[in-house]
Order: C-alpha cells, then structure tokens, then sequence
C-alpha cells in the first residue's frame, strides 16, 4: 500500500499517541495498585555470569533506516534496567534499489530509558534513542578519497560511512520464561544521516520531514534464559 | 504495509527515484516548441547550488518574476554529496520554475551513485538543443570524475553535433560545468576541446559553473568568452540575451 506524505504522518501520530496513552494509563494503574508489587520497569538480566556475558542477548530484524532494505544481526543490552544495547547488523541493498547489490554492516548503539510493564504480558517503551555508523560494500563508495584528486580534502567527506540519529517507541510482548524466546519487542525508529543534519542546519526552508526517515524492527530476546 | 516515497529510505545512495525523471529530455522538447523561429533568445544560467537549498528557492522565486526569459540552464552541482534526495529535494525546488529548465552534470553530481541517479531524474550526461537560432550544447567535462570509465570531453558527441548541426541553428552556446585548465577537465584536451567548439557555427561564448566566482576569461586568447557563473549562494544568476546583433551576458544580483 502507498502512503501518502499526509497519511504517513498520520500514521506516526497514531502510533505515537496509542504508545504515549498505554503508557500514561499503565502508568497510573500500576501506581493506584497496592496488589501488584511488580515495579514498573521489569527488565532484568538473567543468565550472565562470566564469560557468558560475552554471548549476545538479542537478534533483530530491521526494515529500512540507511542500512539496506533488510537488515539483520545480533547484539548485547546491558546496564542497569538493560538500558543500553549494542547490536552489530548486516543489511542488503538489492540491485533493484541500487546500481547493483550491496551488503551494508552497521554497528548501532541504544538507549532505553524507560519500560513500563502493562498487566502481565506486554510493557512499552515509551522513547527510545541512539547513533548508528552504516558501512556500505562497493567500488563507489570511498573512506578516503581515491588519489586522483588533487590534495588530501577535495571533497572532505566519506561516502562509504553513514551515520544517523534517532528517536523512536517500543513496545514488548513478553513470553514464558521457561523458553529460549523470551520477549519479542517491537519497535519503529525516525532517523536522520549526518549530511541531512548539516543540511538541515544551513537550510531554514528545509523541514525535518525533508530530512527524517521512517524504520521499524523487531527484536526478539532469545539468550541467557536460566535464571 | 509498505511504506514509500521520500519517508523511507534503505540507503542515502540508493538509486530508487521518487519523482519525476528524464527532466531534460521532457524540458528540451518545450523550449524547442516555444522558441521555435524566434531570432532573440534569453536564457538564465544558475550554478552550484548544492546544499544551498534557500537560496535556490529564492533564485527560482526571482526568476519567476521575469516574464523575459525563455529558459533556464543549471550549470551543474546539483548535488553536494552526489545523495538521491538532494537531487530529488533540488529538482522539485527547479520544477517550481515557470519556463523550462535544463540541468548539465557537475563534479559532485559524480559522487558515489550520483551518476546513475542524475542519468534517470535529467539524462544524458551531454545535450544540445535548439532554441530559435540557438544551437546550445551542454557537455560533460568532469574528466577526473570518470577516469577514463567514459570520454570526457566526448568528442565523439561534438563531432555528431557538428555533422548534424541543424539548419535552423545558425549561431552556438557551449555550456559545461567545468571549464579549460581546471582540475576537473584535463589539461591536455584543452586546446583540442576548443579547436572543435570553435568549428561550430556562430559559436559566442561559453557557459560555466564550478568556480563559484563570477568571472569572463578569454582562455586561449582566440575571442571566445567564457563566462563562469557563481554559485547560489552568492545569490546572482546570469542572463545570457542572443540576438541578431550578437550576444550580451549580465551577472544580475536577486
């Protein structure tokens, strides 16, 4: 289905205001309600001691955000609350989106700082944010510039390495804990890559709906299930 | 669900344009039907307008508000980073322009995917067209940027021009984004590039962008003018008026 531009920021206040609701209604309940002694932010670490902390606690599924149509990969949260996580994702650019196909490599680091837990089997996430450094494969693409140019900064910029701000909102299905999936947490992040921003910055005329970007995922929790 | 148009993006370089493409091609067609026969052409020349997206949108305001001009050409550099939605972003600035515009390739719009990008939204990478008596060529000299992958200067393309230079045509504009004995064109086609220009019909000046500094320079001392138009952000254009007495091209500030 096409989407409009009018439509499509329909869509994304209707996305933020159900998860901005569900978590002002969840949280209200969840403070008036002596009988559940739950905190409201339930995220807990299971499973990790030693060398085990090594082992990733997550795969993702991301759709779109710079890093191909399609990425995949693995990562680690970690801190207090599981506040941060590290995921290391490879993506594919196809030939019918490009001059021919690419494989992208993204290291992506987020920030979580709230998780409010909603009865028994879901929780939002009411903001999420964080900065990620695309990597695309290909001869056109440079980190440093080919030396036929004349100096050391002709054009002063790479073109093979991206990087991108977002924002965004979670929300976490939790499963039993008894299995290796434990919760599944969908998410959609807006991102903008730092050219846009510099552009964005010279440019009043320039909207940020010029330079944001819609990307959505899913993130399946699938290790450190011994507690 | 599939979510399109400029709101996803799977890479800054992807080549999945959104818009309107083949530009040139579509804008030649009109210009060459709204001059047809006329013996007094004017044209505005605007350049360089990467990243300078509020100053491109004030020059087509200003040019909007002229009713003397038959069409507008875009000395190249549309692009900064050669990224798909800063060509997509300027061509929609430029579709606001009343009369027809045409776009030649410039350095940065070489960057990364950029190529292929500027190949579908405008076209070949070299043009001409008749407007009136006009012959215009719009040439590709970003040498450096090809490296040998293509000619550039293509004089292949010059020497068809020039066998099959229309009988309606009797005098010639050359614009290119980088002129003669600069980084980007290769010095040692210079002089031959300007032996087969001079070979064309009533040839008057040349066109260029690149330098973002206006200047007039008479490079190989033989009379031919090229006229280097600055960029956007210095928020001037040039208006290039042929006649039957000859030519004259003005730096006019908005």
């Amino acid at each position: 289905m096409f989407v409009s531009g009018s439509s499509f920021k329909r869509l994304l206040l209707v996305v933020a205001g159900v998860l901005t609701v569900s978590y002002a209604a969840a949280g209200s309940r969840s403070f008036g309600d002596s009988v559940d002694s739950r905190p409201l932010d339930d995220r807990k670490h299971f499973g990790y001691d030693s060398w085990k902390r090594l082992l990733p606690t997550h795969v993702k599924v991301q759709y779109a955000g710079g890093m191909g149509v399609v990425s995949v990969g693995y990562g680690w949260d970690y801190g207090r609350k599981c506040r941060w996580e590290t995921d290391l994702l490879t993506g594919v650019l196809p030939r019918a989106y490009s001059e021919r196909t690419h494989m992208t490599f993204t290291l992506k680091q987020n920030y979580i700082p709230w998780s409010v837990r909603c009865g028994g089997c879901f929780a939002i996430e009411p903001f999420s944010c964080g900065i990620y450094m695309n990597f695309i494969s290909g001869e056109n693409y440079w980190i440093r510039e080919p030396d036929r140019y004349p100096g050391d900064q002709y054009y002063n910029f790479t073109s093979r390495l991206r990087f991108h701000l977002y924002v965004g909102q979670r929300v976490t299905f939790y499963l039993r804990s008894d299995t290796s999936l434990r919760n599944i947490t969908l998410y959609y992040e807006l991102t903008a890559n730092d050219l846009d921003i510099v552009a964005k910055c010279g440019n009043r005329t320039l909207g940020l709906d010029d330079i944001v970007y819609f990307s959505a995922g899913l993130k399946l929790q699938i290790f450190g299930t011994d507690r | 669900m599939t979510l399109t148009s400029c709101q996803v993006d799977y890479h800054p370089y992807d080549t999945r344009i959104q818009g309107e493409c083949g530009i040139n091609a579509k804008n030649i067609s009109r210009i060459e039907a709204s001059t047809f026969g006329k013996t007094t052409i004017r044209f505005a020349v605007i350049s360089d307008t990467q990243r300078w997206y509020d100053e491109t949108r004030e020059a087509v305001d200003a040019l909007n508000a002229r009713t003397d001009i038959d069409f507008v050409l875009h000395a190249g550099d549309m692009a900064d980073f050669g990224m798909k939605a800063e060509f997509e972003r300027q061509r929609d600035i430029l579709n606001r322009l009343r009369v027809p515009y045409v776009v030649l390739l410039g350095n940065h719009d070489c960057l990364a995917t950029g190529e292929e990008i500027f190949r579908s939204i405008f076209g070949a990478f070299n043009f001409a067209f008749t407007a009136g008596n006009v012959r215009v060529l719009g040439l590709n000299t970003n040498a450096l940027e090809f490296d040998l992958r293509e000619s550039v200067p293509n004089f292949e393309f010059l020497e068809t021009e020039l066998a099959n230079y229309p009988s309606a045509a009797t005098k010639t504009v050359v614009a290119m984004h980088a002129k003669p004995y600069t980084e980007q064109f290769g010095d040692n086609v210079a002089k031959g590039f300007q032996y087969v220009i001079t070979r064309f019909p009533g040839l008057q000046c040349c066109i260029n962008g690149h330098g973002h500094n206006f200047k007039i320079v008479d490079i190989f001392d033989d009379g031919v003018l090229y006229y280097e138009c600055d960029n956007i952000a210095k928020r001037t254009y040039l208006l290039v008026t042929v006649n039957e007495d000859g030519y004259v091209c003005e730096r006019i500030k908005f």
